[in-house]
């Protein structure tokens, strides 16, 4: 684990220095280069924005008229005699949905419950389990705009809920 | 997507409606709208960074060496960009940096998309590699997922990084589900029709 941990803390900087020295001994000129692409950057992320609205307020919409809520209670009377806590069924739907509102969800059955119980870590590991579908969709495609999405994210889709019955099985062998 | 846009705004206009809840509904939409700016404003600087990075890379050679190197693996689970030359790094230093939690990953991913669209443009190849390299971030196999250590860590967790094999395992189940679900509905599905 430290040695992860390691990886993580000092990735940043050596990818930061590294490239640019690398670019450098190449004769490449770096701060022309740096700004081309950034300027690159500035368009693509720009160029998100009118896709992001659309899924955004879309999401919003079902999520702020209690829809959501109804089907997780729904989902909740299917999923609880399997073993699944009903406190976790709302992370499930929310998490390929929405990214702050999985995390601040995550971030209140952690502190209902303690990040070290076993509830805490079964919420954490939903929350990492995947990251954020709808997002990483939307942000992709609408950056090429390429509307040819439908079967991307059913795929994505079954493959969050592949990796959230990874994540609870591995969870019951950890608190058995 | 047209058709899960169409049914997110239906549904959730008729709960509004039936439960009325249709003012909470509406300063969601309208909340939504100003975080869906807040967070492209705050794209912006991170994406000048590595995409001015990833130039470097480019320029110097080092995004050819990436693709070189990850050869067995990626051409693999890429097999319209093997052999093509720079997409196939650009998108290898995208999964590996979603592999160690860099916030490089997005940058380096959306410059990929473009590079696979300026190889095939509106082919059938490179939608299946478009899709390929969604799938495997939008799944998130993550060795050090530092936004969950961190949230335990703050919350006063004793043991902050002891999900990381859990999740670590949960992603890679989730990307190979995802591709094989792909290859499925490949299958069953008509080449073309996706909407």
């Amino acid at each position: 684990m430290r040695v992860l941990s390691a990886i993580g803390t000092y990735a940043f900087p050596v990818i930061l220095l590294g490239v640019p020295l690398y670019a450098a001994a190449k004769g490449v000129k770096v701060y022309e280069t740096f700004v081309r692409g950034a300027e690159e950057g500035f368009k693509i992320a720009l160029g998100t924005l009118p896709y992001l609205v659309a899924v955004f307020a879309a999401i919003a919409c079902f999520r702020g008229s209690g829809a959501l809520e109804l089907f997780a209670s729904a989902l909740g009377n299917v999923l609880s005699p399997l073993g699944v806590p009903l406190d976790m069924v709302p992370l499930l739907l929310i998490r390929p949905v929405s990214g702050s509102g999985a995390l601040a969800l995550t971030g209140d059955l952690l502190r209902r419950f303690g990040p070290d119980s076993p509830m805490g870590i079964l919420a954490s590991i939903l929350q990492g389990a995947t990251d954020t579908t709808f997002y990483v969709v939307t942000l992709y495609f609408g950056s090429v705009r390429e509307r040819r999405t439908g079967r991307v994210l059913a795929s994505c889709l079954i493959g969050d809920a592949c990796g959230f019955v990874a994540g609870f099985l591995v969870w019951r062998l950890m608190v058995a | 997507m047209n058709f899960v846009w169409i049914f997110l705004v239906s549904v959730g206009c008729v709960v509004a409606v039936l439960t009325g809840n249709v003012d909470a509904m509406m300063t969601s939409v309208l909340d939504s709208i100003s975080a869906a700016v807040e967070l492209v404003i705050g794209l912006i600087g991170v994406f000048c960074l590595w995409v001015g990075i990833e130039k470097l890379a480019e320029e110097s050679g080092l995004i050819d060496v990436l693709a070189r190197a990850a050869g067995s693996v990626f051409s693999r689970l890429f097999p319209y960009l093997k052999g093509r030359g720079r997409p196939l790094g650009t998108v290898t230093a995208s999964v590996l940096s979603n592999v160690l939690g860099l916030s490089s990953s997005t940058p380096l991913g959306l410059r990929a998309m473009s590079e696979i669209k300026e190889l095939y443009d509106d082919r059938l190849e490179g939608l299946d590699s478009m899709a390929r390299l969604v799938i495997l971030n939008a799944a998130g196999f993550c060795v050090f997922p530092s936004g969950v250590i961190a949230l335990r860590a703050a919350l006063g967790s004793r043991a902050p990084a002891i999900i990381a094999g859990p999740t670590a395992v949960a992603g890679l189940v989730a990307s190979a589900g995802g591709l094989l679900a792909y290859r499925l509905l490949q299958r069953n599905g008509r080449a073309g029709d996706d909407r």
